[in-house]
């Protein structure tokens, strides 16, 4: 008999958990409910707050070198895998890769550098593909700061630039700030079979890329992943040499001051497909952009007698300064000798196709 | 008697166990006030040292595709096919072994409010702060970018195009903080 009355007091506390353990069981199933895919047009609303990233006080080196006299272990980074058209083996070994603060004389002296702006950083981001020209598509989006109005920016090139002076956020470094342009640099040698060649030096100095991103997304038509690739590298000075491979002896320096490139792969009209053929070699393509039908262009070209919606179509795919890569250089030198400015604008990629080969088969 | 008053539990104790758990929890809790939280101060962060193996001499599934390293008929290391066209090849991460190993990772969250020339103070927020730690030890780290026409090495038909492969070994100087936080319009 107690032991009956002990069994409904049980019971009885059992209830109120049932109750709890009911509505979690029911709050569970409406969340279940609520849930549902969205299709591609939605999605292209979601324009959430992305992931900004700064690098406070970053330096970054790695390469290669000896044992040191303690027997710690050498250092490696070694890119294999490549084969010459003889069927040697490439290895392109790197020597020393950094990152790291203006001033640092070629990657000797590492010192501090900040990559991205607290207000404007380095961004991961899903954004609207309608504002973009993307569209009805959610554009995923790595992004480098981005260039700013010239009456808040600094000059993309001058190592002491003053607010106001250009479109780049990064700031170079001054008295009292390490600023938010980097020196970057990376030397390799190449050996193909036994030969192995001289190093060579690559460095870009106070180097800022700021406007540079990588978009994707999937395009509905081809049922492949497309993308928008734009690269911005502006620095005082580039520069490229050989030196022996104990680093005794160096050849002449070539330098390009007021390096600026502006390298724009795939736009709204002509994104970057990429894919992997049937025997696994990859296929990086920029389509053709569709030619006019017949009599929709006047003989002549001009907008009149043109069907005007094609004509302006046209008119701005050929005259759209964003879909447009850039190289100017300041002055290239070599040695002591200067061979003045150099130039190439307005190049518009039209169509392109990169297919890797195997060379071994 | 007694054994028949705890015959439920006796019968299910697991289950009388797991309900008291979360009843006594809800007792023993009550809210805190906006004002009473705001005075909460954590410890610092984390300090992570670590040593992570990827595969360092081949895994433990010995099949074909994710086999001994010591093995030549067998393929070694982790593998990461994607996908790039619905009817298409895949991209391959293949290979991927190694070990790293790194002491001081730290993790906290900071509030910036000055500093960064003028930045700090028109940004006046909490970011999430990973300390990176000055060096990265990487022991035959490897890994090789490929391209493929199957996912995986023991698909009918398979055939892979390798297009290099990467190899590091040493210390690693990574100094400075990685500051992550929310950008953009919400």
């Amino acid at each position: 008999m107690m032991g009956r009355t002990a069994f409904r007091g049980v019971q009885k506390i059992m209830q109120p958990v049932s109750l709890v353990l009911v509505i979690a069981f029911g709050f569970h199933s409406a969340v279940l409910a609520e849930l549902q895919s969205m299709n591609d047009g939605e999605l292209s609303q979601v324009d959430g707050a992305g992931i900004g990233f700064v690098l406070d006080n970053f330096t970054f080196s790695h390469g290669t070198d000896e044992p040191d006299e303690n027997g710690e272990q050498a250092r490696i980074f070694r890119i294999t895998g490549i084969k010459s058209t003889s069927g040697e083996a490439v290895d392109i070994t790197v020597n020393h890769l950094y990152i790291a603060g203006d001033g640092s004389n070629y990657g000797e002296n590492l010192i501090p550098v900040n990559l991205g702006r607290l207000i404007n950083p380095w961004r991961i981001d899903v954004v609207d593909g309608n504002d973009i020209g993307v569209q009805d598509k959610a554009v995923l989006e790595l992004a480098a700061p981005s260039k700013v109005a010239a009456a808040a920016g600094f000059d993309c090139l001058g190592g002491s630039a003053v607010a106001g002076s250009g479109t780049c956020s990064s700031r170079p470094a001054n008295g009292g700030w390490r600023g938010e342009r980097a020196d970057m640099g990376l030397q390799m040698n190449v050996a193909v079979g036994a030969d192995r060649s001289s190093n060579l030096n690559l460095h870009a100095r106070s180097a800022v890329i700021d406007g540079s991103h990588i978009r994707l997304w999937g395009d509905d038509e081809r049922r492949q992943m497309a993308g928008q690739f734009r690269f911005n590298l502006y620095s005082p000075e580039v520069s490229i040499n050989a030196c022996s491979r104990d680093g005794t002896s160096c050849g002449s320096r070539i330098k390009m001051s007021d390096f600026a490139l502006e390298l724009v792969i795939g736009n709204s009209l002509q994104p970057i497909f990429f894919d992997v053929d049937g025997s696994g070699n990859f296929i990086l393509e920029v389509d053709a952009i569709a030619a006019p039908a017949a009599g929709q262009i006047a003989a002549d070209g001009q907008r009149g007698g043109s069907d005007a919606a094609t004509w302006d179509f046209y008119d701005d795919y050929y005259s759209n300064p964003d879909f447009r890569s850039n190289l100017h250089i300041g002055n290239f030198s070599v040695g002591d000798r200067d061979f003045g400015p150099a130039r190439m604008e307005g190049m518009l990629i039209q169509h392109l196709k990169i297919q890797t080969k195997d060379l071994a088969k | 008697m007694n054994h028949k008053l705890l015959s439920p539990c006796v019968r299910t104790p697991l289950v009388c166990f797991l309900l008291a758990l979360p009843l006594s929890g809800v007792a023993e809790m009550s809210p805190l006030a906006d004002e009473v939280l705001s005075g909460v101060s954590g410890q610092g962060g984390i300090y992570l040292s670590g040593d992570i193996r990827i595969n360092e001499v081949g895994g433990p599934i010995e099949n074909s595709y994710f086999g001994r390293c010591d093995d030549a008929t067998k393929k070694c290391g982790a593998r990461f096919a994607y996908r790039l066209k619905e009817t298409g090849g895949w991209l391959v991460l293949d290979d991927i072994r190694g070990s790293f190993a790194f002491e001081g990772l730290t993790l906290g969250l900071t509030t910036i409010d000055s500093g960064f020339a003028g930045d700090g103070d028109l940004f006046n927020g909490d970011a999430l702060e990973l300390g990176l730690p000055n060096t990265v030890r990487f022991s035959d780290v490897r890994f090789k970018i490929a391209a493929s026409n199957a996912p995986r090495p023991t698909d009918p038909g398979f055939q892979q195009t390798d297009i290099f492969a990467v190899e590091m070994q040493g210390n690693v100087i990574m100094e400075g903080n990685l500051l992550v936080f929310p950008a953009g319009n919400p």
